[in-house]
């Protein structure tokens, strides 16, 4: 392609600019909705998968079931888990329950404690509402959380002192806070593991391991096959129901990104089309006259499509950099943080664009058919 | 010498309608044709045929050497790009090209563009001043003294203008008079279809025709003085 191609392609662009910039402003907002939800969309899953494990265990490492109370694993499970050093494992629990009783006014009162890492209790589940403070470290001896019901029914507030007993062990403890979880957790009371173990007389053992999994339904299950093989004897199973939850979500979120981004696209190429087809009216003319100097359809074709492919590079190039502040916006009002922007979203961006406004340059295409001798008559 | 244009029993129609019935005729190399005869004669037909932007439906068109009737679209191209000067009667200059660009325009469908010879071609029509004027701000004169530039760019060997005078005054008709007179001294082939006299005069022979026939051809007083 020489000099006089490139001339020409300039004078078409400046001939037609009210209609080529109608058309440019269609590419470019289809180029940006599609930047920012790319960019999204490949931010999504990580920053959701992280909003999922805000939302406590999804795996479980449990006795194999023989249906006695006596099968507790060995608390050294805790550093072969801490072994494998999988990433994907965002905090890692050990409980110990049992049945203690607590002296009241009127007697005593059973309640089901729970022995527990109160580090990691916390990272898994920081959607607890909790009245008052977390205990300090998974070491304390001193203080203990109760659950809300428990709380009610033992008559405590943060700040309370409480002695639990089973069998000839007892321990007082200080209450720091009152957890609301919405579930079995308001029963119990929550003390260091090292409180339950010696409460027990079990020390070393615990009840089972719950396990926070950062991933997709296809990640936990590759996290749960690691850990089955390091834990002969044990058996561990995502919890179904949370894991399906979460793929099911990040497959509905692609599928809607995938969708939407599709429809934008085609909008965006109804509108070029819209705009080429008043211009292909406009040309057809010079393309009739064209075409009687000799002009070969596909030299003459050539010229077009450029224009197109110079209006999708221009759009897409637009729409990208429009398309980052977008994704940081829908970043900052859906998931609290801002996107960061991915550059290998340019190329697949820009070359969507390009094929987008090639779609909608087919009245352009058109052109080609014109028959000269009635252009230049003026039919 | 085998004649540069050879139309034998050409027949064009249009559905029912017969633009042109069985026309033939010659024309030589150098030779000045005036093509005339009322509206709906089949003149501009004749001439889009001849030009290669019509087919025909039945007779034989020769031109230096080439069957037309027989070419495909792309041959049809490289026809018109290599053989073939139009001149319109509307001009029909590309509006956002400058004239310069126009002339090269045609180059450019030909081979590769030079834009000195394209400026020579407009010094030679008298429009070295204007290489860079769009057609909206020349004259209907100048715009078409553009179009005989971009027609004769590519030395063609048929010159083709259909009612080149028709949409210009009598001053700016005189000077398109003066080019054709000059393209022809110096030895084109040029058909020009015309209602005016005074062209057809000009010319070396008047092909008539009348209904789509070939009424008569006949030689000017000044031709054949």
């Amino acid at each position: 392609m020489g000099s006089m191609f490139w001339r020409i392609l300039w004078k078409l662009l400046g001939a037609s600019r009210g209609r080529l910039a109608l058309a440019l402003v269609a590419l470019s907002c289809g180029a940006a909705i599609t930047s920012a939800l790319l960019n999204v969309n490949l931010d999504a899953e990580r920053k959701l998968t992280q909003e999922f494990r805000t939302l406590g265990a999804n795996v479980v490492v449990a006795p194999a079931s023989t249906g006695s109370d006596a099968a507790l694993a060995d608390a050294a499970v805790m550093d072969r888990i801490a072994a494998l050093g999988d990433p994907r494992i965002a905090a890692a629990a050990p409980y110990l329950y049992m049945a203690v009783s607590i002296p009241t006014n009127s007697g005593t009162q059973p309640v089901i404690l729970a022995g527990t890492w109160f580090d990691q209790v916390a990272k898994m589940n920081s959607w607890w509402k909790l009245e008052g403070s977390w205990v300090a470290s998974r070491e304390d001896r001193m203080h203990c959380l109760a659950g809300r019901t428990a709380a009610r029914q033992l008559g405590l507030a943060p700040g309370s002192h409480i002695d639990l007993r089973s069998g000839d062990h007892n321990v007082a403890l200080t209450v720091t806070g009152i957890v609301t979880t919405g579930g079995s957790e308001d029963d119990q009371i929550f003390t260091s593991l090292a409180v339950a173990q010696e409460l027990a007389n079990l020390p070393g053992q615990v009840s089972l391991v719950q396990i926070s999994v950062a991933g997709t339904s296809s990640e936990i299950q590759a996290v749960t096959h690691r850990l089955t093989d390091a834990l002969p004897g044990l058996e561990v199973h995502p919890v179904r129901q949370i894991a399906a939850a979460e793929g099911s979500i990040l497959g509905r979120i692609r599928g809607m990104l995938f969708w939407t981004i599709a429809l934008i696209l085609t909008l965006s190429a109804l509108g070029v089309l819209a705009s080429m087809a008043a211009l292909a009216m406009e040309r057809s003319r010079d393309v009739g006259l064209m075409k009687a100097l000799g002009g070969p359809v596909p030299r003459i074709m050539r010229l077009f499509l450029t224009e197109a492919g110079v209006l999708g590079v221009l759009g897409g190039a637009i729409g990208f950099a429009v398309g980052i502040v977008l994704a940081r916006w829908i970043g900052g009002r859906v998931f609290g943080v801002a996107i960061s922007p991915r550059l290998e979203l340019f190329p697949v961006t820009v070359v969507l664009t390009v094929a987008v406004a090639l779609a909608g340059a087919l009245p352009l295409r058109l052109l080609g058919r014109v028959r000269p001798a009635e252009i230049l008559r003026g039919e | 010498m085998t004649p540069l244009v050879q139309v034998r029993q050409l027949e064009k129609r249009f559905g029912a309608i017969c633009a042109l019935d069985h026309v033939s005729f010659d024309v030589e190399a150098g030779e000045w044709i005036a093509i005339m005869g009322p509206s709906g004669s089949g003149k501009t037909t004749l001439i889009n045929i001849l030009g290669g932007l019509d087919h025909v439906t039945s007779g034989q068109v020769m031109v230096d050497g080439l069957e037309i009737g027989q070419l495909g679209e792309r041959e049809l191209t490289r026809y018109r790009s290599d053989k073939i000067g139009f001149v319109f009667q509307q001009f029909h200059l590309v509006p956002y090209l400058t004239a310069l660009e126009n002339v090269m325009l045609a180059q450019y469908f030909h081979s590769i563009t030079d834009e000195k010879d394209a400026a020579e071609a407009l010094r030679r029509v008298g429009l070295g001043d204007r290489l860079e004027h769009l057609p909206a701000h020349l004259s209907g004169g100048e715009q078409q003294r553009v179009a005989i530039a971009r027609a004769l760019i590519n030395h063609p060997k048929l010159i083709l203008a259909d009612e080149p005078t028709g949409n210009l005054d009598e001053a700016n008709e005189a000077v398109i008079l003066n080019l054709f007179r000059e393209l022809h001294s110096s030895g084109h082939t040029i058909l020009v279809v015309t209602h005016s006299q005074a062209i057809g005069n000009l010319a070396d022979r008047r092909l008539e025709l009348e209904h789509g026939r070939l009424a008569r051809i006949s030689v000017p007083s000044l031709a054949k003085k």
